[in-house]
Parts: structure tokens; sequence; C-alpha cells
């Protein structure tokens, strides 16, 4: 929706835009849309400069379609795949977290999203090198539960401290602070600014999306679902243009007091991360205290939905992977 | 007039610049009229100008200086943002962060079992959530906590004040009396036996006077005056900079009888949720609330389950339950982001003043005090000050 300005494309004068805007065509869409005869004779302005004016106002503004062939060229040579240091859990994602996609984990409280989002983190920014942000909207990021992580898969203090150096956390409590974070980002990855802190980033997690997403939501305001659609379109396309690896955390919720558990934020959400993990503990946490998980996919691109895993979230030790068993779909 | 947007003008200046109009915030009806009108950026408004920007949109010059205020704000909050709560300070490389949690302090519960599953204390800078049926001893324990976070430096604690907010008039102020005088008592045993100079001149300043006077109490009586008192704390905080615990002593309790709308109770108590880790983040403040249990029927069994449902559940950061196995006190530590799961039995134990004769436990109701069975540090002397035989006095 770019306004008229003079300057935009040669041809396209102050005089024009005044007489243009007298009509009623004031963006590049009415100006593209309408009939170039008709406005011709309304203006008084010549039909062939309109004409003109209108292709490259085409060429600058439109989207061009792309060869198939040449596409997935590209995607063979920029996308990567991150392993999650849980060989399990690598398994479940058919290898690892695919760049340029994003990747929702869900769970009950204390179902140990927080650490599987850590453990990811440790794993990336220790085993692949990579510069990891971190951005934190429920204050549950603890660096001493991610250096014991590194302490566990490296001796060496020097790595130990590169790779937290490597990780950088940013705490957004609010929609807001969220968005300009992104901003932010986007900006430093353009190399707009010149404070250049973040390195080859390659991962971005959020935990949560939800604690950001629910204030807006409910009651009588509708600005939620378009604010967590703009969010939604901001990582996609941070995750495309850039080929990061996004990871968000989600909470789940139930239908009434006994309904089944399902995935928060609503079918609004639902489409936008590819694949969605559901974590859960086997039995009522406080009777028997464990560190056993077990993670299913719910949603995914490549792989069929209903395999589970087994997690250990306690050590990072990994246990044998059970056997294909389907659990219900979400 | 606009022109072009000169990005090489802005290569080191502040990025808010270019921030969408969809992210700044201002009223949605506003908004709309923005994008209709075809403004993109942040820049593009504050170059128009109020009288253009009322003239584009049809709003009158009030509101277009307002909301250029606002835009204004947001762009150069960035830079100029007191170091309370400002975007910029919060980003950090997860080595700065660690320094940090290193250096920080707990506030220990005089348990030292509890001490040890919450990984020395109850933390700073996190909302810790207690759940429990009713008797189980949460208030006790928010009382407790709130004369602990005043033992200085010097003993192990971290020398801060506290803020009690009261939804359910639980508070009673002759308990803490009586928890204020058990804790002088204590560090001033631990000052006769190791005699350090330090211990003396901060005993002077923590006596029963002072501990009482640095509980800042608030009473609200329903869930308006809490969201009220929430959302006024940050101010509150910035004026009295020592307070280190937040206690909110039944938040279930405002919520749970007359809310017809549930999903305005869910928006409501998460946006308080937010505000609540704002508040312990930016002020370097332990938050602690308290939950009540509810009941959820399933197909074979009933459970009890913490309140307020789901959502509730990611509010908090470490969460404890209390709760009875037979006619043993039990404390798991449910969620917590660096320790693992555990139990811990505990009791409420009864402690001797001095000038008063051992007698059997169950017949002392009046005075009760929180402690646990350890050996260790501050507890051992309250295990000493209980036994029959040495307190004979």
């Amino acid at each position: 929706m770019v306004v008229l300005r003079a300057g935009l494309c040669p041809g396209l004068t102050e005089e024009m835009i005044q007489l243009l805007r007298a009509n009623g065509i004031r963006t590049v869409v009415d100006f593209v849309s309408s009939d170039l005869e008709n406005v011709a004779w309304k203006c008084s302005l010549s039909y062939k400069a309109l004409v003109a004016v209108r292709r490259v106002l085409l060429a600058q503004f439109s989207a061009f379609p792309a060869n198939g062939a040449d596409l997935y060229e590209e995607l063979k040579s920029s996308t990567a795949i991150l392993p999650t240091g849980s060989p399990s859990l690598d398994q479940l994602l058919d290898s690892g977290l695919y760049t340029g996609e994003v990747t929702e984990l869900m769970g009950a409280p204390g179902s140990g999203k927080t650490q599987v989002c850590l453990g990811i983190a440790a794993s990336v920014s220790l085993g692949l090198k990579q510069h990891v942000l971190f951005l934190d909207s429920t204050g549950g990021f603890t660096a001493s539960r991610l250096y014991q992580m590194l302490r566990a898969q490296t001796e060496d203090e020097e790595e130990q401290l590169e790779a937290l150096q490597r990780i950088q956390v940013v705490r957004v409590f609010n929609i807001y602070e969220l968005l300009s974070a992104l901003q932010e980002l986007r900006d430093q990855l353009q190399g707009l600014c010149v404070v250049s802190s973040v390195g080859p980033l390659k991962l971005v997690v959020l935990d949560s999306v939800s604690a950001v997403i629910y204030p807006l939501l409910g009651g009588r305001q509708s600005e939620g679902l378009a604010l967590m659609m703009q969010l939604s379109k901001e990582l996609k396309t941070l995750a495309r243009e850039f080929s990061l690896a996004v990871v968000v955390t989600n909470q789940v919720t139930r239908d009434g007091s006994t309904g089944p558990l399902k995935p928060a934020l609503g079918r609004s959400w639902s489409f936008v991360p590819s694949t969605r993990l559901l974590l859960e503990s086997r039995e009522a946490p406080w009777e028997k205290a464990t560190t056993q998980r077990v993670a299913s996919l719910a949603k995914s691109p490549r792989q069929p939905t209903g395999v589970q895993v087994e997690l250990d979230i306690g050590n990072g030790d990994v246990l044998e992977p059970s056997p294909v068993t389907p659990a219900q779909g979400l | 007039m606009r022109h072009p947007f000169p990005y090489e003008h802005f290569r080191n200046k502040s990025f808010v610049f270019f921030s969408l109009v969809g992210t700044l915030p201002l009223a949605p009806a506003l908004r709309s009229r923005l994008a209709a009108a075809g403004f993109q950026t942040a820049q593009e408004l504050l170059d128009t100008g109020p009288c253009g920007l009322s003239k584009e949109i049809g709003i009158s010059r009030e509101e277009a200086l307002e909301a250029l205020q606002v835009v204004r704000q947001e762009c150069h909050g960035d830079a100029a943002r007191t170091p309370g709560g400002s975007g910029a300070t919060r980003k950090c490389t997860a080595l700065e962060l660690l320094e940090e949690e290193q250096t920080q302090g707990f506030i220990i519960t005089f348990c030292s079992a509890l001490d040890t599953i919450l990984g020395g204390g109850v933390q700073l800078t996190k909302i810790t959530e207690i759940c429990g049926a009713p008797g189980v001893g949460k208030t006790q324990l928010c009382m407790q906590l709130a004369v602990d976070v005043q033992i200085p430096e010097c003993f192990g604690g971290v020398a801060g004040e506290a803020v009690f907010v009261d939804t359910e008039g639980s508070f009673m102020v002759d308990r803490v009396v009586d928890i204020a005088a058990a804790c002088v008592r204590h560090c001033h045993l631990i000052a006769e036996a190791q005699q350090e100079e330090d211990h003396r001149e901060a005993l002077e300043t923590f006596s029963l006077e002072n501990i009482l006077s640095h509980i800042y109490y608030f009473r609200c009586r329903d869930y308006i005056e809490l969201l009220a008192q929430v959302y006024l704390l940050p101010e509150f905080l910035s004026e009295h900079s020592k307070v280190r615990l937040v206690v909110i002593d039944g938040i279930a309790f405002p919520f749970r009888h007359d809310f017809e709308d549930l999903s305005l109770r869910t928006r409501l108590l998460n946006g308080l949720a937010q505000q609540l880790i704002i508040i312990a983040n930016d002020h370097k403040t332990a938050v602690v609330l308290t939950n009540q249990m509810t009941t959820r029927i399933g197909q074979s069994q009933s459970t009890l389950v913490p309140a307020l449902g789901e959502s509730w559940g990611h509010a908090a950061t470490v969460r404890l339950i209390f709760h009875w196995d037979n006619s043993q006190r039990l404390a798991t530590l449910y969620k917590s982001p660096s320790q693992k799961e555990s139990t811990i039995p505990y009791d409420i134990t009864v402690s001797i003043p001095l000038g008063w004769r051992f007698t059997d436990g169950s017949t002392l109701s009046a005075v009760k005090e929180f402690s646990g069975k350890s050996d260790k540090g501050l507890c051992s002397l309250s295990v000493a000050f209980q036994l029959p035989s040495e307190g004979k006095q």
C-alpha cells in the first residue's frame, strides 16, 4: 500500500500526483488497477506517460514468479539441518532442525520445554560453533543450567566460555518489545547497523510465544489476532530470508477441565509452525519425581505423525527410542 | 512532502525509525487509518508532522500530536530509558548472565532441606509459586520469607525489604513478631559463636522494630484492586529500591469466584503474570505467589491440581506443591529451570522461647515456627534450641 510520491519513478512528477490525488488515486495499487484511458481523460494527462509510469511501477513493486528448479537449487545450497544434541529428538525431526522453518515445542507446565530449548542452544553453540539468539519472555532462562549442560558435553573451559558468549539472551516481556527485538535482528542481519554482535546466526529460540500473545487474546479486543499474525509473518520471513532455524515454545490448554490437551493460541497459530512436537511426562508429577519425558510428533511436513520417543531432560543422556506407537492426533 | 527513503543516511542511527507502523503501540483505530493512508514506517510519520498527518488521515491536530508523541517516545526511548526497564539493557550474552547469577543471593527459608531442593533458597528475579491445600503452611512460609529477606549480608541473607500483598486477610502481625524475634535470636547466637566485627555492627540495625517497619503491607479485596496494586508496584519499587521480595498471598482467591467470562480471566491472569515477570526482572526481586488447589475429576479418579487452570501454570518459573501423605507433610519441587524434581518431608515445629518450660508440643499452639530437620548452618541453632534436655531454662 505504498503512497504515490514524487520521484518514486521517473516521469512521476508532483503535479501529476496532485492531479491523481484529486481524482481519488493515492496509492500504487489504485494507480495500477485503474483504467488508464479513463484517468488520462479525467486528469488531462498524457496516456503514454501514464502507461510508462505504470510499467515502471509494476516492475518495481510486483513479485516475480520463480522457476521451481531454481528454487530447489537455492534451497539445497542454503538450507542447513541443525542437530539438536539429542539423537532421538533428531530422529523425530528427520535428522534435526531445518533452517528456513519454524518448529514448535508444546507442553504442559513442567514438561521440559525450556530444558529442551537450552539443550538445543547449547548443542548449536558448542557443537556447530554458530551464534544463537534466545528470546526469553517468561524469565525462565537460567544460565547456570546452560553452563551445566555445556560442562557435561565438553571438559575444555575455553570452549565452554566461547559457547556461552555465542548465545545472546534478550528478555522481552510484551509483544511490542518482541517485535522491536525482531526488527533489530533484521536490521543487524541486513547490515544496516554498525554494531553487529550477532555473528553467523543460525538459530533463534523464542520461549515462549504464548506468554506474550495470551494477554492480548480474549476479552473483546480483536487486535490480538492481528499482532499474532504480524509476529508470525516476521518470524517466517526472518527464517526464510536469512536461513535461520526458529524454535518457539507454546502452552497447551484443555477444553473445560477434562478435555484432551490441545495446543494454545488456536487454529490461526496452528498454521504457522511447520513442525510441532508435544512434550509430556508419563505420570502425575508429584507422585514420583522423574526426568523422563515423552516427545511425540504432532505435525510434520516430512515424517508421519504419531511417532514417539523418550527423552531424559536431566542429564542429556538419551534412552533407546521406544518403538513407534501411534499417539492420538492433535 | 515526502521523499524516497534514504537508508544510507540512517545507517548509524537508531534502527527503531524503520519500525513498521503496525508494531507501534498506537490505538487500533488510528493504526488502521494510518495503514489505509499508506504510511509504513515510523520515520514517515515523524517526517510528515502533525499538520500533515491530521490532514492526511482526517484526525484533529491534538490527536495527531499525541500520536507523534508516542512514536517519538518509542524511537528515542530505546536510547534514553532508565536502567530500570530498557529493552536495550535487557540484552546480554549467556556468559554475562551466568556471572550475574553466580553473584546473586538467595532468600533462605530456614529449612535447609527446602533450601537444598530449591538450589539454595528462593531465587531473586524469578517467580516462585507455592500451591497447597488449606492449612498446609503456605502463609507461614510467606511470613517467614518476609522476615528472612531482611537478614544482613554477613549472615548469608540479602539485606532487603519486603512487600506483602494480602488478598485473603490471613496475615497475622503477632505471628510475624514471633518469627522475627526468633530470627533475631538466631543471628545473635551466630554472632556470639563467631565473634566478628561486622556481625555485631549488622545486629545493631537488625532489630524487631526494624524488621517490622520494612515489611510493606497492602490489602486487596478484589481482583481489580489486586491488578491495580500490581500495575502500580513498579513505581513503588523505584522509590523503595531495597525491596527484594514481593509476596502475593492468595493469587487465586480473587479470581475464583464471580467470574463469568473465563476468557477475560485468562487474559487478565496472563497480563498479571507478565507484569510480575517484568517486576521480578527489572527490580531484581523475588516474587512469591501462593495458590490454592482444586480437584480435577478424571475418568477413573480425581486428582488435586493447582487452581487457575493450565495457562496459569506457565506463569511461575518455580513451582512448589505442598501436600499430605497420610500424616506427613511433603513439599515437592514440581517445576524449576535448574533443579531436578524432588520431594522432601517437612514439619511445622514448635520453637521454645526463653523462659518457657518444654511441654508436649501439641499443647503449645500459640507459638509456631516454620523450621525443618537439618544439621547445617543457621538451622543447627534452631534444632539445639528445641532439644528439651538443653532448653531447660
